[in-house]
């Protein structure tokens, strides 16, 4: 109900703002560029929001909007109604949606597209692998997330379990800097994060991580894309957006903005790229 | 001077610890009032600030709680422990509709799905209390949705800052109030003893007055001429002076008594050497005739001299009596005989029945001279009150400790004036009666003594003098002269 109020109040301004556009000042003609973007990075720094912005107007010649909402499930829903143009979402929405949506940039991290997820616990805590995490309270960073859920979930369900019964009890915290914050505070005493905002984490705000360690690290996933509805996959503002991502290296703005997000840059790789994740996805279905 | 042991304290301690208790008293009331306002104001102002972060906590913590959100409500609190600085939240619990934990800021304490804390922590009250052991203040908010209970906020809020305040200015106010009190206590007791300075004063003249040393207080000791104690000071010098000046006159009337009772025994006097000088020249007339006669010469001039001797003994025993350059000496039994001699031509002028008792061995080391006016004053009275014929009786008595004179008559007795007299107490009366008596027994008081006047056994008055002995060498071993 909430969110359908802002929906159309936004569709209210967006209106307001189209006939307004001659006077409205932005880099080019057309219509502004809606890029929706998940919590799976540190979405809470504003200069690295501001200086994005600023690249992709700059290298796709657009306005650009960005837009941010808690959950992946937010995101994912005004990606697939077309609300958005396109939006760095996570890699098990994108296999949930993969006959409404298309790739359009996979991000690109320690040289390869690929990233894993961690299960982690206090730092002083004796714990070899998942199992000596049973009873525990468990905290994901969102149920349609990969590295914060799914990823766990089918090492579960490989293990025939699953998430509300092998842990007493399960939270979500709708951000993966949450998850440790969540294990570090002692509220959770395990939690399923995001390899990659991890590391970065490690090394932006150790004092946040130190009291968390590694039970385990999965193995190598694919890195969470930047995707765009199906309809949307050749027109000309996608490919200036891929254009765009791609190019990031070449550029200062986009070194800038890579080096923020400690990324290398993006490459664009085939949909099946995503297999892996459809069939944990299919796994932990299967068991559910 | 005596004084009971109650008011012993003196003015100059009392006046400053009444002044101590009043500010002690005052200091407890005042504190006590300061410290409850205090404690009013802290708890009002922890109310206040209880009542914002449980206001501001479960607005934003219903919707969580209604999902049973455990990360948002831990995320809010923690968001809030940072925000409410002000309030010291130590620890906050959220509970869920079943009363379990479904979140807390201190999530170790107390984990999800756990039972809240016992005790004042785990109520939910509206007021908070405040644990002064702990330092701590516990607080409570039920969080209501249409009328449902949903959960409830528990906060525990850090009052040691409040506790530590209330004991701080406590003990300011109990400092202060102390040096407060012990300087009112020091200014009174400097105030209080420079006040009291001029009555000390006034009261050591006044104990030497009474030993007979009335002396007045030197101009310059006389501060203000307007103050009360100059005053006082001057009101003082004022009885002094009339002091001295009594003194003087009872000097002077002492002489002038000494010369009347001369002159009354003067004619007796000549009585006294004239009956001897009759014989004595028909002694002489005897001798011219019947000179030749051995017999007759020898007794002839023994009666001769024993006339001149007794001639001789009434002029020594006068002069001893009234020569005015007189060295102190000690009194022995040769006095007394004087004494007899003295008064002999009073006792045969009246015909008065005359007993002189008792014998002094040696010398008694009273002045001899006084002495003797004092019994002979006392004895010439004896013999004006007896009537014609009556008996008067000297008595006197020493040992190692004092001497006791008693004069006793067969008179009519004292007249009731007398006794005060003799003590001292009344003034010195216009009639010479009054006066004798007055000087007598300023006389006696000279010599450390005492007078009491009773009955006697004669019939009439008894006086008796009583006068310690103090070995005095300047009395020992001289001679009567």
């Amino acid at each position: 109900m909430q969110d359908h109020d802002r929906l159309s109040r936004r569709a209210v301004v967006l209106g307001l703002a189209a006939a307004a556009a001659p006077v409205r000042p932005s880099h080019a003609g057309g219509p502004a560029l809606r890029f929706g973007l998940t919590p799976v990075f540190l979405s809470s720094d504003l200069e690295l929001l501001d200086r994005l912005k600023a690249y992709l107007g700059q290298a796709t010649g657009r306005t650009v909007e960005l837009v941010t909402r808690r959950t992946y499930q937010e995101i994912t829903t005004l990606l697939v109604s077309g609300e958005l143009d396109a939006a760095w979402i996570c890699g098990y929405p994108f296999v949930s949606f993969r006959d409404r949506l298309a790739l359009v940039a996979v991000p690109v991290w320690r040289g390869r597209p690929l990233y894993q997820s961690y299960v982690i616990c206090e730092a002083g805590r004796e714990a070899a692998g998942l199992v000596d995490l049973r009873g525990d309270v468990h905290a994901f960073s969102d149920p349609d997330s990969n590295s914060g859920f799914l990823v766990t979930a089918a090492e579960l369900a490989a293990m025939g379990e699953r998430p509300e019964t092998f842990f007493s009890r399960t939270l979500y915290t709708y951000g993966h800097r949450n998850i440790v914050r969540a294990v570090a505070s002692g509220l959770a005493a395990s939690g399923s994060v995001d390899g990659y905002v991890y590391e970065v984490l490690r090394e932006v705000s150790p004092e946040l991580v130190a009291p968390t360690r590694v039970v385990r690290a999965s193995g190598w996933k694919p890195f969470p894309p930047v995707a765009c509805p199906l309809a949307f996959e050749d027109t000309p503002g996608t490919t200036a957006l891929r254009e765009a991502l791609l190019a990031m290296p070449k550029d200062e703005d986009g070194r800038a903005v890579l080096s923020m997000l400690r990324l290398d840059g993006f490459t664009v790789e085939p949909a099946g790229f995503f297999d892996p994740i459809a069939e944990a996805a299919d796994a932990v279905r299967r068991l559910g | 001077m005596r004084i009971s042991a109650g008011r012993a304290l003196p003015l100059a301690v009392k006046i400053p610890l009444l002044v101590a208790c009043l500010m002690v008293a005052v200091g407890v009331v005042a504190s006590e009032r300061v410290l409850a306002r205090l404690q009013e104001a802290q708890e009002r102002q922890l109310a206040d600030l209880k009542d914002a972060y449980l206001d501001g906590l479960s607005s934003s913590l219903v919707d969580p709680v209604l999902r049973a959100d455990p990360w948002e409500v831990f995320d809010i609190l923690d968001r809030a422990s940072g925000l409410y600085a002000a309030v010291r939240p130590l620890d906050t619990i959220v509970l869920d509709g079943a009363g379990k934990v479904l979140a807390a800021s201190d999530p170790r304490r107390h984990p999800i799905g756990s039972d809240p804390p016992r005790g004042p922590a785990g109520a939910a009250v509206d007021d908070a209390l405040v644990d002064e052991e702990s330092g701590r203040a516990y607080a409570g908010r039920v969080l209501v949705v249409e009328g449902r209970e949903v959960g409830s906020i528990l906060v525990a809020i850090d009052a040691a800052p409040i506790l530590e305040e209330r004991r701080q200015v406590m003990w300011t106010l109990l400092v202060s109030n102390g040096a407060v009190t012990l300087g009112a206590a020091a200014l009174g007791w400097f105030a209080v003893r420079r006040m009291v300075s001029p009555l000390n004063i006034l009261n050591g003249r006044l104990e030497r007055a009474l030993d007979g040393r009335a002396e007045p207080i030197p101009d310059e000791d006389i501060a203000g001429a307007n103050t009360e104690t100059g005053r006082l000071f001057r009101s003082y010098n004022a009885l002094a002076r009339g002091l001295a000046e009594r003194d003087a006159l009872l000097a002077k009337a002492a002489e002038e008594e000494r010369l009347a009772s001369l002159g009354r025994l003067a004619s007796g006097m000549a009585h006294e050497i004239n009956n001897p000088l009759g014989g004595l020249f028909n002694a002489l007339d005897t001798l011219k005739v019947h000179g030749e006669r051995e017999d007759v010469r020898r007794s002839t001039i023994d009666l001769l001299d024993r006339g001149l001797r007794g001639i001789r003994d009434v002029v020594r025993s006068t002069l001893a009596t009234w020569r005015a350059d007189r060295e102190p000496r000690a009194f022995r039994q040769a006095d007394l005989d004087d004494l007899a001699l003295l008064i002999r031509p009073e006792v045969a002028r009246k015909a008065v029945d005359l007993e002189v008792a008792g014998r002094l061995e040696g010398e008694v080391p009273v002045d001899a001279i006084r002495l003797r006016q004092v019994l002979l004053n006392l004895a010439l009275n004896a013999c004006r009150a007896v009537p014609e014929g009556g008996a008067v009786r000297i008595s006197l008595v020493a040992d190692r400790d004092a001497l006791a004179a008693t004069v006793d008559d067969s008179g009519p007795g004292l007249p009731e004036e007398a006794d005060r007299i003799l003590a001292g107490t009344a003034g010195a009366g216009a009639d010479r009666g009054g006066l004798g008596l007055a000087i007598t027994s300023r006389m006696i008081r000279d010599l450390g003594g005492t007078v009491t006047a009773g009955r006697s056994p004669l019939g009439g008055a008894s006086i008796r003098v009583t006068i310690p002995l103090r070995h005095r060498p300047d009395l020992e071993a001289r001679d009567v002269a």
